[in-house]
């Protein structure tokens, strides 16, 4: 692995970068995450949290049960606005990010 | 929509969690996000050894058949092409079938979302031809596509020999195995035998050191004590291990502990396989990863104790049950590892004693 | 290459389609993936990155790494490793972001 090596593959975060996180204190994958958008892009890290946390590991020597899991939110994967504004039966806390927009035939009124 | 027991995953533990809680009377769920029941089982051809006592040796692909064919003679509702994408804020499922989105109610849950690849970086690893191990397997064995003519595969798991045998009985030209540690990881000697009587050079005390090509990968650098060796080729497989998919045990508030010889971060689960989440169970691969055999049995166990939670069964017969399941794991994970059943026991036991609970403050 | 005998499971592709991709016919079979027929015609470049603009390609086959975003019947990112051939699809790479922002989508 050298310095140019990508290690997010959606947001094309270096090695470099992330090594220069963890030199100003990033310790945990949320960490680098806020500090770089590494995790940040479609898979939302579910490719690079294990190799962000081999590096914290080696460059801190932090054990591994100290590198928290990163944080994983709704929606658990990739999923059309369109399928989530849809007319379903029960209004639900699920779309309240949509809430206020109102939508006529499938258009934004 | 509700339903008593909602399982999400039809993969080996999924599905006979399912014929467990189902043949009582339950009336049960099962979220798949493929068109197809079986999991991972569906593109494994190889011969799997160490299956339970009451299942005889098979082919992956025909364990699946064959537990498919047992969950179609329940009345186990099965939403394949469906994926579950949140909670709802009174406990119900956020399930889509891409069109549209809708809650599932469930009395209980068991998430058997399996394990996920671990990827290994190097220079140039985002190369087209470059894939996980798995994903070159499920190209040659479920879509019937030679992933190329000239493949290395990064590491020598047990799972990697397989892959390696069947890349090559396809044809693909397996011109190299590369292990950075100083002996060959896989456990099966048989295994291992079978790959050097093909002819499969395997490098031990090696690495890759970069990949190069345009548009695609061409080459690749090994790295053996300080000499580099070019290989011209068109795939290349990275086994980096497996470990568990925890998005919604994290949604579901879950806590974890970490056990390196199970995957890693793993959800905290008591001897019946219910997390401390009183109505959310787990199985498989999601609660330590392991042998298919085991899988089987987790399954088995979550089933049963779920239905125990529901009154479908005894405490008394739910405890027997699991007591004489748990001597069936002990028996099948001390030959595959001894490592992986002691950190299974070292899980259980710190139950009450999780590592990672806090997790939505940071 | 389409494996027509498999070492193991026998002759498995039976019913062939046409997909075309940047408007140019090619075979697949049905049960395959987008992703995995464009790779049994040789095509292995699915798209281009965000920002460094490198090729990038199927990678884990599970839908969860997102390398293989592509365009399929005018619908951007889809996950091609998820999606099943359909005769007579129309399949674009990936290189660029969607425009978002137009009459068309309400803006």
């Amino acid at each position: 692995m050298d310095k140019t090596t990508i290690i997010c593959r959606c947001e094309e975060i270096s090695y470099e970068e992330i090594e220069d996180v963890i030199s100003i204190g990033a310790r945990r994958f949320d960490d680098v995450k806020r500090l770089t958008r590494c995790g940040m892009g479609p898979c939302q890290s579910k490719i690079c949290s294990s190799l962000v946390a081999e590096i914290i590991h080696d460059k801190t020597g932090l054990p591994f049960p100290e590198i928290p899991l990163p944080r994983m939110r709704m929606p658990i994967s990739p999923i059309k606005i369109g399928t989530l504004t849809t007319n379903s039966t029960t209004f639900s806390s699920v779309k309240s990010v949509l809430d206020e927009v109102e939508l006529e035939d499938g258009k934004v009124k | 929509m509700e339903t008593d027991v909602l399982i999400i995953g039809a993969g080996p533990a999924g599905l006979t969690a399912a014929v467990e809680t189902a043949s009582r009377g339950l009336d049960v769920t099962i979220v798949e996000e493929s068109l197809s029941m079986g999991g991972q089982l569906i593109q494994q051809t190889q011969v799997l050894g160490s299956l339970p006592s009451f299942y005889q040796p098979k082919r992956g692909f025909e364990l699946a058949q064959r537990l498919r064919k047992l969950v179609e003679d329940t009345s186990v509702r099965c939403l394949l092409g469906h994926r579950v994408i949140g909670f709802y804020k009174d406990g119900s499922v956020g399930i889509s079938d891409e069109a549209n989105v809708f809650p599932l109610k469930a009395k209980k849950i068991i998430v058997a979302t399996g394990a996920a690849e671990k990827a290994i970086a190097f220079p140039k690893w985002t190369l087209p031809g470059i894939m996980t191990i798995g994903a070159a397997q499920t190209l040659l064995n479920r879509d019937f596509v030679l992933p190329g003519k000239h493949a290395v595969i990064i590491g020598t798991s047990d799972f990697a020999m397989d892959v390696a045998l069947q890349l090559s009985e396809g044809g693909v030209q397996v011109k190299a195995m590369v292990e950075k540690s100083q002996t060959v990881l896989a456990r099966d000697t048989e295994k291992v035998n079978q790959v050097s009587k093909m002819g499969i050079p395997v490098h031990v005390n090696s690495s890759i050191k970069e990949a190069r090509g345009i548009g695609r990968v061409e080459e690749i650098d090994i790295e053996q004590r300080e000499q580099i060796m070019t290989i011209p080729l068109d795939t290349v497989c990275v086994d980096g291990g497996r470990s568990p998919i925890l998005d919604v045990f994290y949604q579901l508030e879950c806590s974890f502990g970490y056990q390196r010889e199970l995957g890693g971060w793993i959800p905290q689960y008591n001897p019946f396989f219910r997390t401390d989440r009183e109505d959310v169970f787990l199985a498989g691969n999601a609660a330590g990863v392991s042998s298919q055999g085991v899988l089987l049995v987790t399954g088995i166990i979550a089933g049963i104790n779920a239905s125990e939670s529901l009154g479908a069964l005894s405490k008394e017969e739910a405890e027997i049950k699991t007591t004489s399941l748990w001597k069936e794991i002990e028996t099948l994970e001390t030959k595959l590892d001894p490592d992986v059943w002691n950190a299974r026991i070292r899980h259980v036991q710190n139950y009450e004693h999780p590592v990672l609970t806090d997790q939505f403050i940071s | 290459m389409h494996i027509k005998h498999h070492p193991i499971l026998g002759e498995q592709l039976q019913k062939q389609v046409t997909i075309y991709f940047k408007d140019e016919p090619y075979t697949a079979y049905e049960q395959q993936s987008v992703a995995a027929a464009l790779l049994a015609n040789d095509i292995k470049q699915l798209g281009v990155s965000r920002n460094l603009v490198q090729p990038r390609g199927m990678f884990c086959s599970r839908g969860r790494c997102c390398s293989c975003y592509m365009t399929v019947n005018g619908e951007d990112h889809v996950r091609t490793c998820m999606t099943k051939v359909v005769d007579g699809m129309k399949i674009y790479p990936n290189d660029g972001d969607p425009q978002v922002r137009s009459e068309s989508h309400g803006d």
